[in-house]
């Protein structure tokens, strides 16, 4: 796995404007940066990536079932009490997934370590499954990569295809997307879901998240009074659990992506149970419970992340018993979860982390994002990969 | 190959025209019909044949008859499809399911379909559709052996004499309400976006991860 340097497209900008990508710039700092790639061999992504991040995946499923089964450790996990019906018989239904991410710290050697799953609400989906496609395609056609390189990136692809099937498994419903307002980011993301579910045949329509409303039976309904029966929401299902219409889910038809259960993937609690039902697995890093501290003598430093956080929000590190905050930020009323300290890679001056995306439980790419701060936060940047063997 | 190899670039271009949508014109009509009723709901019989359609309703047996048939064209055409056999029996039950006309998809058996009792006497064209039900049977979920429409609308559970269902599952999809108010999500992210940390660039982008 190499940094390397490259000349950028002298017409992306240009580009990235014809095809409504809008956010490869964000508060006056580069986003999408396209001065540099990485390269990885065909050997390191398959095995070293796409095959953990199935297993991993399945590992995750394993943890849903037996917290789903479990009154302890649904409180564990923080699930609102009067939630639980509603997370658990959309497990025990089977409600189909479409996407999540597994972020991973990986060198190009050893084992990839898992960092977390952005199972709920996972973004960068437009830049991975079409935005580095394209800087591919454009870069072999000029001469610039060679004939033969390729991408870890079946995401588009893969993403169309699973429309296709929940089309079939939800018929006769049209799809609501939504997302908050005044996020230029989310709403190109969801705007991005929208058109692949399009090119699947879907019928579609989208709606922000504070525009919902409801009827008198309780039924969501859009700004055309239209009941809403299918819904992709890029909005943390931890937060919908304690709003007002929180007490309104599962009380009517309505279908969900992602599917309630997958508030059990996106929670930090997730962490220590992988490492308590999988321990010592090579792809895990050990991570404990705050009252499992007594198990993390000999893991040195730790990282301290609240259960329910986004973007490296409010971590810290704990050495010798004394913590040191890294991040600030406006989660953590809920509790804390310990993670052995594992340094990013270093490429450069950057550190690199690896996000690996799942569609349903298919590995389909990745995407590598490099901060010149240790702990990857929401500055980072976009860099595109190829593979070449 | 390891990348997609469908994406069709005239497809992702994005046009600076918003897409062309169509509006209806009789939400207001349709509101008030709804709102205009003392109840919504409505007394249906589940019947599995035209003769026990003939026995347990007022249709007589021609109308019977082609209210089953009008049945069967409802069920292969809003159905809940299955790519395969397997898929289709693990929710309806062994020996439920069969192909469709076409051969593209399982179909799972309809175990009847629903006449409504004030229905019937009406004569109004609007209201001749006779939707199909299934018996949803996959042992330990919450849904098992409840009958269900098309698209999924429990109406109650295998066997009763009748149902009380209300008037959108008698009616094609989708369905218009009456919003009784609007802003019940988004307060917590509201909350936390205000909040002022100490990101150097205080950027905020969104609530994905």
């Amino acid at each position: 796995m190499f940094r390397m340097p490259i000349r950028e497209r002298s017409d992306w900008e240009a580009m990235a404007d014809e095809y409504g990508f809008k956010f490869h710039t964000m508060y006056g700092e580069r986003y999408w940066d396209e001065s540099a790639y990485y390269q990885l061999s065909l050997k390191q992504v398959e095995q070293d990536i796409e095959a953990p991040t199935e297993e991993i995946h399945q590992m995750c499923l394993a943890v849903v079932d037996a917290v789903i089964n479990d009154d302890q450790l649904m409180r564990k996990f923080c699930i609102p009490e009067h939630q639980w019906d509603f997370v658990r018989s959309s497990w025990k239904n089977g409600d189909p997934s479409l996407y999540s991410r597994l972020d991973f710290a990986y060198s190009g050697n050893g084992h990839a370590k898992l960092f977390e799953n952005n199972a709920d609400t996972p973004t960068s989906v437009y830049e991975t499954g079409f935005w580095q496609w394209l800087w591919l395609e454009n870069n072999v056609d000029s001469g610039v990569l060679p004939r033969m390189s390729d991408q870890f990136n079946s995401l588009q692809d893969k993403l169309v295809n699973r429309f296709k099937d929940l089309k079939i498994l939800t018929p006769g419903r049209e799809l609501h997307f939504a997302c908050c307002r005044d996020t230029e980011e989310d709403r190109g993301t969801v705007q991005y879901l929208e058109d692949c579910a399009i090119a699947a045949g879907i019928s579609t329509r989208f709606i922000y998240i504070e525009d919902i409303g409801r009827d008198e039976e309780g039924r969501f309904s859009d700004l055309d009074d239209q009941v809403i029966t299918w819904m992709f929401k890029l909005y943390p299902w931890e937060f919908m659990f304690q709003e007002e219409y929180g007490e309104l889910l599962g009380k009517s038809n309505l279908r969900w992506l992602e599917p309630p259960w997958k508030s059990i993937l996106s929670n930090k609690a997730l962490l220590p149970m992988l490492w308590r039902m999988f321990p010592d697995h090579p792809n895990l890093l050990p991570a404990f419970f705050e009252d499992e501290l007594h198990l993390a003598s000999e893991c040195g430093a730790l990282i301290k992340k609240p259960l329910f956080s986004r973007e490296g929000a409010n971590i810290s590190v704990v050495k010798n018993g004394s913590e040191v905050v890294e991040s600030d930020g406006p989660y953590g009323e809920e509790g804390f979860i310990y993670q052995a300290m594992h340094l990013l890679p270093k490429f450069g001056d950057n550190y690199t982390l690896i996000g690996s995306w799942l569609v349903d439980d298919e590995a389909a790419g990745i995407s590598i994002r490099e901060d010149s701060n240790i702990i990857t936060q929401d500055m980072s940047r976009y860099l595109p990969h190829t593979i070449l063997s | 190959m390891k990348r997609s190899k469908n994406i069709n670039l005239e497809r992702m271009r994005k046009v600076p025209e918003k897409r062309f949508k169509l509006r209806p014109i009789v939400m207001g009509v349709a509101v008030a019909l709804v709102s205009g009723c003392s109840s919504d709901k409505q007394q249906v019989a589940v019947v599995k044949s035209p003769e026990d359609c003939a026995a347990k309703t007022e249709l007589t047996p021609e109308q019977c008859e082609a209210a089953y048939k009008q049945a069967l064209i409802e069920a292969e055409r809003t159905g809940p499809k299955y790519t395969s056999r397997q898929l289709c029996e693990a929710e309806f039950g062994a020996g439920q399911c069969s192909p469709n006309s076409t051969g593209s998809s399982f179909i799972p058996l309809m175990a009847g379909f629903m006449v409504g009792q004030a229905l019937s006497n009406r004569g109004d064209s609007n209201y001749g559709s006779y939707n199909p039900v299934y018996r949803y049977q996959r042992p330990f979920s919450s849904l098992n052996n409840q009958i269900m429409t098309s698209d999924g609308s429990v109406i109650g559970s295998y066997g009763q004499r009748s149902y009380s269902v209300s008037k959108s599952n008698l009616k094609p999809k989708p369905t218009v309400t009456k919003t009784v108010s609007r802003g019940g999500f988004g307060a917590v992210a509201s909350a936390k976006s205000s909040w002022g940390g100490g990101r150097s660039s205080g950027r905020f982008s969104g609530w994905g991860g």
